[in-house]
C-alpha cells in the first residue's frame, strides 16, 4: 500500500463511524494548551446533548431540569471551570461508545438514566475497571450487580442465562464490553492529539463503590439503562499532561 | 475442503463470538490468544485466513502482524484486523504492513461474515 494513502481513505475503505462532529472539535480544543473558554461554550451550546451533559454536571442535586440553579452553558462553566467541559468532552465518546456497543452487540438500546431513577448499587457487584496513561490520563470505572453482568454475557455470547454462572464467562464477556468501550474512546482521544495507552483492565467482583480521583482531574458519573440491565460508569481523567 | 480461520484475540468472548458467527459455513476455526500464540498457529496450521486484535499481552497484535510479514512462508496469509482500536496512528502503521480489511469492533455478525467472505469463500456448511 503506497504511504500517500491517507487515513480519510482508509476510514472510507473499511468503513469506520466518525464521532460527532462537535464531539471531535471539542476533544481537539482540549488538547490544545490555550484552551478558551468562549470556543468550548461556542461548540457545547450548538449541540443540544451536550449543552444536555453540561447542565446535568452543573445541577449535581436537582432531579429535573425544571429544578437547574444553573441553566445556561456560560453560567455552567464560569461556576464549574474548563475542567466541567473537558469531563463533558471525554464523558461524550465514552458514552457513545458504550451505548453503540450495546446496541450493536447485545441488540438492546441502552439510554443514560437518572442516577436517582434506578436502584441504588451497593454490596457485591461486578466491577471492571481499566486505566490510560499519556497525554490524557484517567481511569474507566464500570459497574453493574450481578444479574445485570449475567444478562450481558447471556446476551452477548448467545448462552441462555440459566446456563451461566458468575465466574470466568461472565467477567469475559464484561471485560471485553469494557476493553470495546474504552478502545473505541482512546481513538477518539488519540485522533484528537491526546494520544494514551489503554493499561491492562481488572475485572472483579467487589464491594467498593469508590472511585478514587485522578490527582488534578475530576469525575462525571454516568448511569446507563435497558430493561433490567443497570450499569453505572465513572470517569476520572485530568487531560494536562498535555506537553 | 473447509476455509481454515486463525481468530487470535485475547477475548474468551470475541473468539466465542467467531465462531458462532462462521459456524454455518464450511469452515474450521482455530483460536489463540495473543501474538505468540498466533505466530505458533500461523506456522503450524497456515491458516487461510487471520483476523487479528490489537491490545493483547505477551505479544500485541501489531508485533505479530509485523513478524508474520518478515516470514517469507507466512506472509501471504491474508489478515482482516479485528479491534476496538481504530486511532489515525495503529490504522495507519497497520495499512503500510499490509493488511486486506479492518473491522472495528463492537461489530455484527453479519459485518464479520461479509468482510471475511470478501477474502475467502465461504460456503454454507455440507449436509451431514
Amino acid at each position: 500500500m503506497k504511504e500517500t494513502v491517507q487515513y480519510k481513505d482508509l476510514a472510507t475503505r473499511y468503513g469506520f463511524t466518525a464521532p460527532p462532529e462537535c464531539v471531535a472539535r471539542l476533544t481537539q480544543l482540549v488538547a490544545q494548551s490555550d484552551l478558551e473558554l468562549e470556543k468550548v461554550a461556542r461548540i457545547i451550546a450548538s449541540d443540544k446533548e451536550l449543552r444536555a451533559r453540561l447542565l446535568r454536571v452543573a445541577n449535581p442535586k436537582a432531579d429535573d431540569p425544571s429544578e437547574y440553579v444553573i441553566d445556561t452553558v456560560e453560567a455552567a462553566l464560569m461556576r464549574h471551570g474548563v475542567a466541567c467541559a473537558v469531563l463533558i468532552a471525554m464523558g461524550t465518546p465514552l458514552s457513545i461508545a458504550l451505548v453503540r456497543t450495546v446496541q450493536t452487540m447485545l441488540s438492546m438500546k441502552l439510554e443514560q438514566a437518572d442516577r436517582r431513577s434506578v436502584p441504588v448499587l451497593e454490596g457485591e457487584h461486578l466491577l471492571a475497571r481499566v486505566g490510560f496513561a499519556g497525554k490524557a490520563t484517567g481511569q474507566v470505572y464500570l459497574r453493574m450487580d450481578m444479574d445485570s453482568a449475567t444478562l450481558i454475557a447471556s446476551a452477548i455470547l448467545g448462552i441462555p442465562e440459566a446456563e451461566l454462572t458468575h465466574g470466568p464467562e461472565v467477567n469475559d464477556a464484561v471485560g471485553e464490553l469494557l476493553n470495546i468501550m474504552t478502545g473505541n474512546f482512546k481513538s477518539n482521544l488519540c485522533d484528537a492529539g491526546l494520544d494514551c495507552r489503554l493499561q491492562t483492565p481488572d475485572v472483579r467482583t467487589s464491594e467498593d463503590l469508590e472511585t478514587p480521583m485522578v490527582a488534578g482531574g475530576g469525575v462525571e458519573r454516568m448511569v446507563f439503562r435497558s430493561g433490567r440491565i443497570v450499569m453505572h460508569v465513572d470517569l476520572t481523567v485530568n487531560p494536562w499532561n498535555v506537553n | 475442503m473447509a476455509i481454515r480461520i486463525l481468530s487470535v484475540d485475547d477475548s474468551r468472548t470475541i473468539r466465542l463470538i467467531v465462531t458462532r458467527s462462521l459456524k454455518p459455513y464450511d469452515c474450521q476455526v482455530i483460536e489463540a490468544s495473543n501474538g505468540e500464540e498466533g505466530l505458533a498457529a500461523a506456522a503450524s496450521e497456515k491458516p487461510d485466513l487471520i483476523l487479528l486484535d490489537i491490545s493483547m499481552p505477551v505479544m500485541d497484535g501489531v508485533t505479530m502482524l509485523t513478524r508474520l510479514k518478515e516470514d517469507e512462508g507466512l506472509k501471504s496469509i491474508p489478515v482482516i484486523m479485528l479491534t476496538a482500536e481504530a486511532g489515525r496512528d495503529n490504522v495507519l502503521q497497520i495499512a503500510k504492513l499490509g493488511v486486506r480489511d479492518y473491522l472495528v469492533k463492537p461489530f455484527k455478525d453479519q459485518q464479520l461474515i461479509e468482510k471475511v467472505g470478501r477474502v475467502v469463500t465461504l460456503a454454507n456448511k455440507p449436509a451431514p
